[in-house]
């Protein structure tokens, strides 16, 4: 085993030892699990009243339009689990990150580590590992609760299109917080104070979430994390077109928020991204700066701090 | 642990673990530590003026000094935890700045005020060092440790439940998990109650007697006067005084050790000048 994976395995350990971990992987599933709940019942509910209204034009010998159900994107069914992802998903890997560092730095265990043989390169790849596993496992989670909703909704006919676009979503939400993650880890490495990185990069994920959305199109916080009005168009005038154009490729939430739709197929026709550069392009970019960050940061870590002694 | 097997079988007295390409490239003429012009400063303000000094393999070598005076500088450099501003350094006779990992592998290290992981038992503990440290069988070496320590009824115990004493003896055993050529141990005795800081005595003796080489802060002149043989003070960024214990000793009881150690550290200025 290498010491990047050493690291790695360790701190995961640690963190699976760590209640606010438990309790926010925890908190992040259930809201995942009402997320599939209140789309399987409403599909339900609109199953059962297209169920009376067949049988009441089937008896009164009119045509039975088609099951609107069946007519409409099976994926759209999920449309809540984008906000979710963006904010508990988001926020989690923001604490993950966070505690990656501080685990060892309230252990006092960082001049244990940096006075054993191995390149400082890999303490700080290890974490990044860490991290990276924890945020895939989070959508994993996702992803299983996502799909078993999904077989269990009468009406619902999955073709292998629909399953590659929930795992292109999974994957665009896995990079959305990891990079959030990587934010924290960075953060925490450079400021010695126990909850800087936690403030620092929780400050970056408001303005992020809903500070961008209204200045690029007066989307007010409240609409922010609904799946569908964050999707509202910019509004026509000078200040929210130029806004849009300036800001829009830095405003990843909106971003996520788009390709969510895209993805899912609940996006509103013709809407398109904000600003000039589309959300494929502005995530990927943002989660390999946020790693360089990272990497940077970890690599800064002052291994003699940390313990009581600080 | 068995000693007489492990006398003949590694050259500080304990099995050695350390892998052998690590092993083969030790210098053993040459000083255990061995500094030229080694300081530090921060932004510009000497932690550390340079600093000149040998300490030959096997030696005990108590560090004194007051709070401040630059001791764990001198020991976060030497494990190379710090980077120098001036001078070098060999440490089991590889340089700490050019041949870091070959030092690393050498060395064990005990902080001040070592805590480990609360939620982690002992032996998960200090299996993760050991692996860190290339250990080849973890397993092996953790229970040889524990066991050379007197701790093992420690060993399935959350570190967390510890008392300092206890705490300071498993922070001790990662130290020398993977039998380290030179051992630095950073204000041991902080903390302790007597009866720790007897424990702890009588390791450092057991481990003085298998070889290793011992680099010691302390506050304890009573400590240096029964565990080191040389000592050196340090006194505002400066060595002040650097003798084996046999000479101090031929010339002062333990009691006029505290003179010397106040009156060296009361001239470190005009020293200094």
């Amino acid at each position: 085993m290498t010491a990047s994976q050493l690291i790695a395995r360790q701190s995961l350990a640690g963190l699976a030892r760590d209640r606010s971990v438990l309790i926010l992987t925890t908190f992040f599933a259930a809201m995942v699990l009402v997320t599939a709940w209140l789309g399987w019942s409403a599909t339900n509910t609109v199953n059962a009243i297209y169920a009376d209204a067949a049988q009441y034009l089937t008896a009164s010998a009119q045509p039975v339009p088609p099951n609107p159900v069946s007519q409409s994107a099976p994926l759209a069914v999920l449309r809540n689990l984008g906000v979710y992802i963006s904010l508990i998903g988001a926020f989690g890997a923001i604490v993950i990150g966070q505690l990656l560092i501080e685990i060892d730095r309230r252990a006092g265990t960082l001049p244990l580590i940096g006075a054993r043989p191995f390149d400082r390169r890999d303490f700080t790849f290890g974490k990044m590992r860490a991290l990276v596993t924890v945020t895939g496992a989070m959508m994993a989670i996702a992803g299983v609760i996502s799909v078993a909703t999904l077989f269990t909704i009468p009406s619902l006919v999955l073709g292998l299109s629909d399953l590659l676009h929930l795992a292109l979503f999974l994957v665009a939400g896995w990079a959305y917080i990891t990079i959030f993650g990587f934010m924290a880890l960075g953060a925490a490495a450079r400021m010695s104070a126990t909850a800087g990185g936690l403030i620092a990069a929780t400050v970056v994920w408001l303005v992020v979430t809903f500070v961008l959305p209204e200045l690029t199109a007066n989307v007010h916080p409240t609409a922010a994390i609904n799946p569908v009005s964050t999707l509202a168009g910019t509004p026509d005038s000078g200040f929210f077109h130029l806004m849009s154009w300036v800001l829009g490729p830095f405003s990843l939430a909106e971003g996520f928020a788009w390709a969510s739709g895209d993805l899912l197929s609940f996006l509103p026709d013709g809407l398109a991204p904000r600003g000039p550069v589309p959300p494929a392009v502005t995530l990927p970019v943002a989660l390999i700066l946020a790693g360089l960050f990272a990497v940077r940061s970890v690599a800064k870590l002052d291994l003699n701090a940390g313990g009581p002694d600080v | 642990m068995n000693i007489a097997h492990e006398t003949s079988a590694a050259p500080n007295g304990l099995r050695d673990r350390r892998p052998k390409e690590r092993t083969n490239a030790m210098t053993t003429a040459l000083p255990s530590v061995s500094t030229s012009g080694l300081g530090k400063s921060y932004d510009g303000a000497p932690a550390l003026h340079p600093l000149t000094l040998d300490v030959p393999k096997g030696e005990v070598f108590g560090f004194l000094g007051h709070n401040g005076a630059g001791k764990t500088t001198t020991i976060r450099l030497l494990t190379t935890l710090l980077a120098p501003t001036t001078g070098t350094a060999r440490v089991a006779g590889h340089d700490i700045a050019s041949d870091p990992l070959r030092v690393r592998a050498a060395i064990g290290y005990l902080p001040e005020n070592v805590r480990l992981y609360d939620r982690f038992t002992t032996r998960e503990n200090l299996t993760f060092f050991a692996r860190l440290s290339g250990v080849a069988n973890p397993a092996d070496a953790v229970d040889e440790t524990l066991d050379f320590l007197d701790i093992t009824p420690l060993t399935d115990r959350r570190v967390g439940t510890f008392s300092k004493g206890m705490r300071q003896r498993v922070g001790l055993a990662q130290a020398i998990l993977h039998r380290p050529e030179v051992l630095f141990l950073d204000e041991p005795t902080s903390g302790l109650d007597p009866m720790g800081v007897r424990q702890l005595r009588e390791i450092v003796e057991k481990l003085h007697d298998r070889g290793m080489t011992i680099f010691m802060n302390t506050h304890l002149l009573s400590e240096v006067a029964r565990s080191c043989t040389s000592i050196g003070v340090l006194a505002h960024g400066r060595l002040v005084f650097h003798d084996s214990m046999q000479a101090v000793t031929d010339k002062y009881d333990e009691r006029s050790l505290e003179d010397l150690y106040v009156g060296v550290a009361e001239r470190a200025p005009q020293v200094a000048a």
